[in-house]
């Protein structure tokens, strides 16, 4: 007779659930969103829901949106799908906002009203979501949230009406920057006025980010010098999530800005899920290989040809990437570096459906996006020490440079100063080398066998392609000595295949080259001018000294 | 007889002096981008002219953003000139730049009976590989009625001719 222990130990066994030893499966839910943005129609009901996201995707992973194919980031539902195929993540979807509240009102402590008609309320409203639990609302909303059993925290109607945004972030900082994290900010500028996209929240209000879209633009003085004071009040390396607010001041001022005092930038606004996103590892046993076509120390020999090569180097996720054509013509792509951070599933998504001819190369400047002619040079090489650890997570071996800080939106001076290269080559011992610029620009150099190169092209995806094709000849033209070495920038909303069709109408010699290969090469045969740039050359703005 | 050559020799300068006078190049000019070759870095191109004897200022007011410049060619049709800064209007997402501190040889003629103004230039230019000259062939028509004018512009580096045409917005000052 079996004896009543071991009868227990079988029956125990028969109940034990299927798979005990594999992770249990991950369930979270999902939204789709449309494309209306608009303050007066469909923002008010986006905010809610991403403050809710932000609030439940604190501890888990539980709310993702998917945004319509012809939004700025074209990657949700790819991404989608490679969380249910790859992380096993089932979803639900929830349909409408009652529906997200019903399974995650449980997730907020209460709510916000913040004031259609004073923009800035929403960044304030925000702010004091991370910072208490609360979902944002408008006063039109609150009756769906105290249905679901949420109190009221704060009303900010009325408390800033007829107030400069100066005085209504003064106020904020007052109440409520002390207790935000000092490792980030949320620049949560971008469309403004009648449209608002602040998809990028639900990472702030998880983070407890203090969030604005104050000006860097000298001419909004009271502006500006608050955002001085929270700059320099930032930890060392901190990153100012989110964009500069369209309208009030330029990428390229508030680039420079955060640069001078050694802080990265990664945009944009409204960037969406990551609150989601980072709590998501690369899948077990994952690496990141990158399709190099040479050794670091390879040696290539010129032949007397045009070479070509291509990148793109706004990010992988709102561009090229998902459009027809790729895998046509070797191409190189910019990796957000810091999504190795709070993005990873996403850099594997890449990854994973990289073709042979996709190549990955490091960058903007370093860390994150950055001015290096204004970075200070104490921070300098801390900072690329954090470049080198993310370039080797993700096997990179070009850095891409950028600093238009001097130019005129994607055109001007674009170039960087010699202590600026020299620190670059200080910093980068091992990279085959690097490339400069985003629309065309003269900083070049060669030293042992790393050369820095600009783009000597920049695609317009306005531009009628016969316009391109003649664009490009006359460059090859004019640049008259074999090999000639052209360097071109595809913007990302252009398309491979046109490229493949331009490239038929190029005259003479010519090779589209990877650009490890291209860099390869120019090392072999300098046929182009060490320069940096000129300090006679106009600056478009000229900073804040 | 004096009184013929008089007449004579009157005659011969009516053109130059009607031409200096009342010439229908002078005024502004508006690029009508629909129908002209794309600007490349610019948005607007207004084109200001005016002529003084032998000597033709072409005024080049451009728009890119907010961003506005305005840069004057005055060419001589009675002589050769060098301008020390040339202004073209450049393809702007090339990396192709007027050379430093090099100055620009300019010829100019009139033509078809002061009908077509040609320029000629030989512009000094930075590249990636130094520094290269472009031949630059520039005519500027104008068109019959005397309200648009047609500038085609050849270079010597450029496989397709750029062609721009104008609309005159405001008579001669």
């Amino acid at each position: 007779m079996r004896s009543p222990l071991f009868l227990l130990l079988v029956l125990s066994l028969g109940l034990m659930p299927l798979g005990h030893a594999a992770t249990a499966a991950r369930t979270g839910a999902f939204m789709h969103f449309d494309g209306d943005w608009r303050v007066a129609s469909g923002l008010p009901e986006k905010a809610l829901l991403i403050s809710l996201q932000g609030l439940a995707n604190r501890t888990a992973p539980q709310l993702y949106i998917i945004h319509p194919p012809d939004f700025q980031w074209e990657i949700t539902a790819p991404l989608f799908e490679f969380y249910q195929r790859k992380h096993g993540v089932q979803f639900t979807e929830l349909k409408t906002a009652d529906e997200a509240l019903t399974r995650f009102a449980a997730s907020a402590k209460g709510y916000v009203i913040w004031d259609p008609a004073v923009g800035a309320s929403l960044n304030v409203a925000f702010t004091i979501a991370g910072l208490e639990d609360v979902v944002v609302v408008t006063p039109a909303l609150v009756p769906l949230v105290e249905k679901h059993g949420l109190k009221k925290h704060e009303d900010l109607t009325g408390r800033y009406t007829g107030q400069t945004d100066a005085q209504i972030y003064t106020d904020a900082v007052n109440r409520y920057w002390a207790r935000c994290t000092h490792d980030a900010i949320m620049l949560m500028g971008g469309h403004r006025g009648a449209v608002r996209q602040p998809a990028m929240a639900d990472w702030g209000i998880r983070q407890k980010m203090f969030f604005h879209d104050l000006s860097a633009n000298p001419v909004h003085a009271e502006e500006l010098a608050l955002e001085k004071r929270l700059f320099s009040e930032l930890k060392p390396g901190s990153i100012v999530f989110g964009w500069h607010a369209y309208g009030k001041d330029t990428e390229e001022q508030h680039t420079t800005l955060l640069s001078s005092y050694g802080l990265k930038m990664e945009g944009l606004h409204n960037l969406p899920n990551l609150s989601f996103n980072c709590q998501f590892t690369f899948t077990p046993g994952f690496k990141f290989t990158n399709n190099h076509h040479v050794a670091l120390d390879a040696k290539l020999t010129a032949e007397p040809k045009v070479y070509l090569s291509f990148v793109q180097s706004d990010s992988i996720g709102i561009g090229v990437w998902t459009k027809p054509g790729r895998g046509k013509l070797p191409f190189a792509w910019q990796v957000t570096m810091n999504w190795t951070k709070f993005s990873p599933a996403a850099l594997e998504y890449f990854h994973e459906s990289a073709t042979p001819n996709d190549y990955f190369i490091g960058g903007l400047s370093g860390p994150g996006y950055m001015y290096p002619n204004h970075i200070p040079a104490d921070r300098f090489p801390l900072l690329m020490k954090e470049a080198r650890e993310m370039m080797a997570t993700l096997d990179e071996h070009v850095m891409e440079i950028m600093d238009n800080s001097a130019a005129d939106g994607n055109v001007g001076n674009t170039d960087l100063t010699k202590e600026t290269v020299d620190r670059y080559y200080a910093a980068f011992p091992d990279v085959i080398g690097f490339i400069n610029g985003y629309g065309p620009s003269r900083t070049r150099d060669l030293r042992d066998t790393r050369p820095m190169l600009s783009y000597d092209y920049y695609i317009d995806p306005r531009r009628p392609r016969e316009e391109v094709a003649a664009d490009l000849n006359e460059l090859i033209a004019l640049n008259a000595t074999r090999p000639y070495f052209l360097l071109v920038h595809v913007r990302e909303s252009n398309d491979v295949n046109s490229l493949v069709e331009i490239v038929k109408q190029l005259s003479g010699p010519t090779e589209v080259v990877p650009i490890d290969v291209f860099l390869k090469l120019a090392a072999s045969k300098k046929t182009y001018t060490t320069r940096y740039q000129d300090p006679d050359e106009p600056k478009h703005f000229k900073g804040y000294k | 007889m004096r009184h013929l050559r008089f007449l004579l020799a009157s005659l011969l300068l009516l053109p130059l002096v009607a031409l200096a006078a009342t010439s229908p190049f002078e005024g502004r000019w508006k690029l009508d981008r629909e129908r002209s070759t794309a600007l490349d870095g610019w948005h607007e191109w207004t084109l200001e002219v005016r002529v003084n004897g032998s000597q033709v200022a072409l005024q080049h007011d451009m728009k890119w953003g907010k961003t506005e410049l305005s840069a004057t060619n005055t060419v001589d049709t009675a002589k050769a000139v060098a301008l020390p800064d040339f202004f073209r209007v450049e393809q702007r997402h090339m990396a192709i730049y007027p050379a430093k501190g090099k100055s620009t040889p300019v010829r100019a003629a009139w033509l078809d009976a002061g009908r077509t103004l040609r320029v000629e230039a030989d512009v000094p230019l930075e590249i990636s590989q130094g520094e290269t000259v472009m031949r630059l062939y520039s005519e500027y028509r104008l068109v019959e009625g005397d309200r648009e004018l047609l500038l085609i512009e050849l270079h010597s580096s450029r496989p397709r001719p750029l062609v721009y045409r104008f609309t005159k917005i405001t008579a001669e000052k």
